[in-house]
């Protein structure tokens, strides 16, 4: 049953594959460092690359998967020391890996997320290729009307997040969805709140938001900070460099756990590590924040949704290699690097083109320790970047922003665009808000109108569908589950809880 | 007098920055570029990776072709950019394709018509299916179609693009073979072929119409039925056995051609130069190669005939918008 | 009632509000199959919006801490570096406005002149050959030199 993996360790184990898994975890880890620039840009720059070399389809397939791992990884890095997600997936890493930094613990933060996402990557690695033809089975089964439902699960799961504000929350989570609606209505093809111009017939980019809303603001605040009188603390302290085996351990159900949702979410076709970040840490905090400490550098906080990104990274493979469907936009571009070699995914990979199909999944094994390898080092030093003046600082996040969103446009009305966007969340995060609603409402609310308004088409109107299948039905009971439950339980039993307070 | 001397001592390494710029400014001049109005990984993509792979590898360019992206309004923003700023760059080449043209006739690109731009060629082209699952009902298009007919508004029709868009225009047309009003069908947009194929296989629609170069890990697994290829004859090898539209009776046609178009005021010489490049291509059996590998057939028009069979195709499709009434 | 940064606020958002659901009332759909439409989400949104609106003005948070008149100067200076940069980019190039960019906004973060330059030439050269070598990005090269073409 495993031969093709062990076919496939065969050949990820020759020296030039080996180097080539080397050099695409490195380079996909500074591909996903850099803000703007994510595992779909790396890999698209790689690819003509890779063809003109005249690398073998096995060999240039592990080059390019391990730039995507990779990139999972890079991604946290600046979500940790600057406050910006390098990706998208690294959005959640923000709320509790910069917090970390900020109290002198950058050192073990990295150090900490680099275990987590490797915990993360293995389980899903290891779900891959244990379950692969299977869990195709289970992905097509989610429609519109169960895609809705886990839409409705997945926001009801962020009432969590309200904390001490729910209000904001709210405010900033239908300001995310109203951002979303802008471009064509992908029901109707109406233009929504275009303007008439072109440059926002297909919405806002994801990229253009997430490097105006944390990147340009973040600059202004920065100003703000180093202007106050109070600014003593000008840089945090530089505590110690390496993550103990005690803080990893006291982790070690978060990153299973979350592990584990990462990859399911990321075998869903349209559903990548944006959600699977999304998910995994609104969980974690609903299970393991006793002391309400999320938000404020948890270890666990930063662990879940570092775990899961890097297992939906993983588990996007799923759909790919055995349907031939794409479950990411980064997975679209390995599809079509596969296609120039002439070769067509499917349920037939593995026993026909075992060395494609095993040799990949064995470099993930191998891009994965590699990673791990270089990370966990590298941690100490990257965690100076935050002894770096405000000087060189500034100019360098500015730059970034710029060169990520133009590489990715070649137009400057995007840049205009993250411009005003990072204005738009100056002024929010000075009215208190926090930024990760305003994300999660722009995610999942598109992903939300979009699969009820299908699902409603594909009934003719019959609500009835959003509740017919099983899948659907155990979602619904677990959204109302997770509203309900945290008002009803101390209720239920209220000796207890008094008791054990 | 401080301000002074710093300036003498940076001065030398501005200039020489200000050296390489001019270098840089040079270099770039005289190497050839694609722009794919798109992000990448989808068929603009490819078009342009087409051209360039193609070209490098024969010989018929001599750097490689930068491929720039350039997103935004299913490529409006790249056909204005072109109209606008570069309008007589002699390097650059855009990647279009039958979208374009069916965007031109329903005027979602703006002020701008496809008179605007000089078209250039196309080097493939991919045809549209009708795909049902395996374990459908229906054995043939005419099955198909008899049972439309008869509940045009019961079987669920699916494709990767919203109203009015190529993939919809496909359903369009075939409920249109029919006699039915497209208005009547049951119709679902999702993201692109593969969230459409998904939910194809996944039972949540009955009818796919998609394209036929996606459909190919498919075919062998045997668990889709494509119903009828959309082209005008019988495409070869693995597809050949797929019986086209027409054959069953049905006047459905929809080829999806993969092409480019340059700048409005490009000089003759230039846009020569282009067409024979794409000539030589098109005659090169390396290059065949590569087009099978992207799942495209064998397509040439160049220069005039390509430029008047896409005024052609854009006033064709505004005539069908008008018949099933999208535009007035 | 108080002045509050949170009233404003409200203020600004039903009017958003209220300029989003009259907008969507406007989207004209020639036809369509599905039984939702285009209008149902940005008016439903409209009135959530709305109605959280209201319970902010009724009940405003503490004021944050806004900047005074010389970090706001300031800040608007950042601004109009920022986009300035934007401004050049494609039509000096990219070396020449990162150039400038990185030393205005150097000097505005208080590096002394030398730094600035510093700073300014090395991060232009580098991240330009780190860019464009390194990761094999293109970057604009400018339309200021059109002779040399």
């Amino acid at each position: 049953m495993f031969d093709f993996l062990i076919h496939g360790f065969d050949v990820a184990l020759t020296p030039l594959n080996l180097g080539l898994a080397f050099l695409g975890a490195l380079l996909g880890t500074l591909f996903g460092a850099l803000p703007g620039i994510g595992p779909i840009n790396g890999i698209a720059i790689l690819m003509p690359l890779a063809y003109t070399l005249g690398l073998p389809a096995e060999s240039a397939l592990i080059l390019l998967a391990g730039v995507y791992t990779g990139a999972e990884y890079g991604g946290r890095m600046s979500s940790i020391l600057l406050n910006v997600p390098g990706d998208a997936g690294a959005v959640m890493t923000t709320l509790d890996g910069h917090p970390l930094a900020k109290k002198g613990l950058a050192g073990p933060a990295l150090g900490l997320s680099a275990v987590s996402s490797f915990v993360g990557a293995t389980i899903a690695i290891i779900g891959l290729t244990l379950f692969a033809p299977m869990l195709a089975e289970v992905a097509v089964m989610f429609g519109p009307a169960e895609f809705f439902a886990l839409m409705v699960f997945a926001f009801s799961s962020m009432a969590v997040m309200m904390g001490k504000d729910p209000i904001k929350t709210g405010i900033g989570a239908v300001l995310g969805v109203m951002i979303a609606m802008i471009g064509v209505d992908s029901g109707t093809g109406v233009m929504r709140y275009t303007f008439g111009m072109a440059e926002l017939y297909d919405g806002i980019d994801f990229v253009v938001m997430i490097i105006g809303l944390f990147a340009i603001s973040e600059i202004l605040l920065m100003l703000e900070h180093a202007n106050r009188s109070d600014a003593s603390d000008e840089i945090p302290p530089v505590g110690r460099v390496m993550v103990s085996l005690k803080e990893v351990l006291s982790c070690k159900w978060a990153m299973i756990r979350s592990g584990i949702i990462g990859f399911i979410v990321g075998v869903l076709p349209g559903t990548g590590a944006s959600v699977a970040g999304a998910v995994t840490y609104t969980t974690e905090k609903r299970i393991s924040d006793k002391d309400n400490t999320f938000g404020t550098g948890n270890m666990r906080g930063l662990a879940a949704p570092e775990a899961g990104n890097n297992a939906s990274a993983a588990g996007s493979f799923v759909p790919m290699l055995t349907l031939g469907i794409p479950g990411s936009g980064t997975t679209a571009v390995l599809l079509g690097a596969l296609m120039l070699y002439n070769i067509t995914p499917g349920p037939m990979l593995f026993t026909e083109r075992p060395e494609v199909a095993g040799g990949l999944i064995a470099s993930l094994y191998i891009g994965n320790i590699v990673l791990l390898a270089l990370n966990l080092p590298l941690a100490g030093l990257f965690a100076k970047v935050l002894t770096i003046p405000r000087w060189v600082l500034v100019p360098a996040i500015a730059i970034l922003a710029f060169v990520g969103v133009y590489q990715l446009h070649s137009d400057l009305m995007a840049i205009y665009l993250m411009l005003v966007i990072g204005i738009f969340g100056y002024l929010l995060r000075k009215l208190g808000f926090s930024l990760a609603p305003v994300i999660l409402g722009y995610v999942l609310g598109g992903l939300m109108e979009d699969n009820l308004r299908r699902a409603l088409s594909i009934s003719g109107g019959d609500m009835g569908i959003l509740w017919q299948s099983g899948i659907s039905i155990g979602l619904w009971i677990a959204a109302v589950l997770l509203l309900v439950l945290p008002w009803l339980l101390p209720k239920l039993l209220p000796r207890k809880s008094l008791a054990s307070a | 007098m401080k301000f002074n001397s710093a300036f003498l001592r940076w001065s030398a390494p501005l200039v020489m920055g200000a050296a390489l710029m001019t270098g840089n400014a040079h270099a770039q001049s005289d190497s050839t570029e694609c722009i794919a109005p798109a992000k990448p990984g989808g068929g603009y993509d490819l078009t342009c990776r087409l051209a360039a792979n193609g070209l490098q590898e024969t010989g018929l360019i001599d750097k490689p072709m930068m491929v720039t992206y350039m997103p935004g309004g299913i490529g409006a923003v790249a056909y204005n950019h072109v109209n606008g700023v570069r309008n007589d760059d002699p390097n650059l080449i855009v990647a279009a394709s039958t979208g374009a043209a069916v965007n031109l006739a329903l005027g979602k690109f703006g002020q701008y018509d496809a008179s605007e731009v000089r078209w250039l060629g196309a080097l493939g082209v991919d045809y549209g299916a009708i795909v049902v699952k395996a374990d459908a009902p229906w054995q043939s298009l005419g099955d198909l179609m008899e049972d439309l007919k008869k509940r045009p508004n019961q079987i669920v029709f699916g494709a990767g693009g919203t109203v009015g868009s190529q993939d919809w225009m496909k359903a369009a047309l075939t409920a249109k073979a029919a006699g039915i009003s497209p208005r009547k069908l049951r119709y679902v947009a999702f993201e692109g072929g593969g969230e459409s194929l998904a939910a194809l296989l996944g039972k949540h629609i009955e009818v796919f119409t998609g394209d036929l170069s996606e459909l190919r890990p498919h075919l062998e697994s045997g668990k889709v039925r494509v119903l009828a290829a959309l082209s005008e004859e019988r495409v070869g090898e693995p597809y050949a056995d797929i019986p086209t539209a027409a054959e069953q009776g049905y006047d459905v046609e929809w080829p999806i051609w993969r092409g480019y178009y340059m700048g409005p005021d490009v000089s003759d010489k230039a846009y020569n130069t282009w067409e024979t490049r794409l000539e030589k291509l098109a005659d090169n059996e390396q290059f065949a190669k590569m087009r099978e590998a992207r799942g495209l057939f064998p397509m040439a028009r160049f220069g005039d005939d390509f430029d008047s069979y896409v005024k052609k195709q854009v006033a064709q499709f505004k005539q069908l918008a008008k018949e099933v009434g999208l535009t007035q | 009632m108080r002045l509050a940064a949170d009233r404003v606020l409200g203020i600004a958002l039903i009017g958003l509000a209220a300029f989003a659901a009259f907008k969507a009332t406007q989207f004209q759909v020639t036809f369509s199959y599905e039984p939702v439409g285009p209008k149902a989400f940005p008016i439903l949104l409209s009135v959530v919006l709305t109605a959280l609106s209201l319970v902010l003005i009724f009940r405003p948070g503490e004021d944050g801490e806004w900047p005074d008149k010389f970090v706001a100067l300031k800040l608007a200076a950042v601004l109009l570096v920022l986009l300035g940069y934007a401004l050049l980019f494609t039509r000096l190039g990219y070396l020449v406005t990162t150039f400038l960019a990185v030393l205005s906004l150097a000097r505005l973060f208080e590096a002394s002149w030398p730094k600035a330059l510093l700073a300014a030439v090395l991060m232009a050269l580098g991240s330009y050959y780190l860019f464009t070598l390194g990761l094999g990005i293109s970057l604009p090269g400018g339309q200021w030199l059109p002779d040399f073409n």
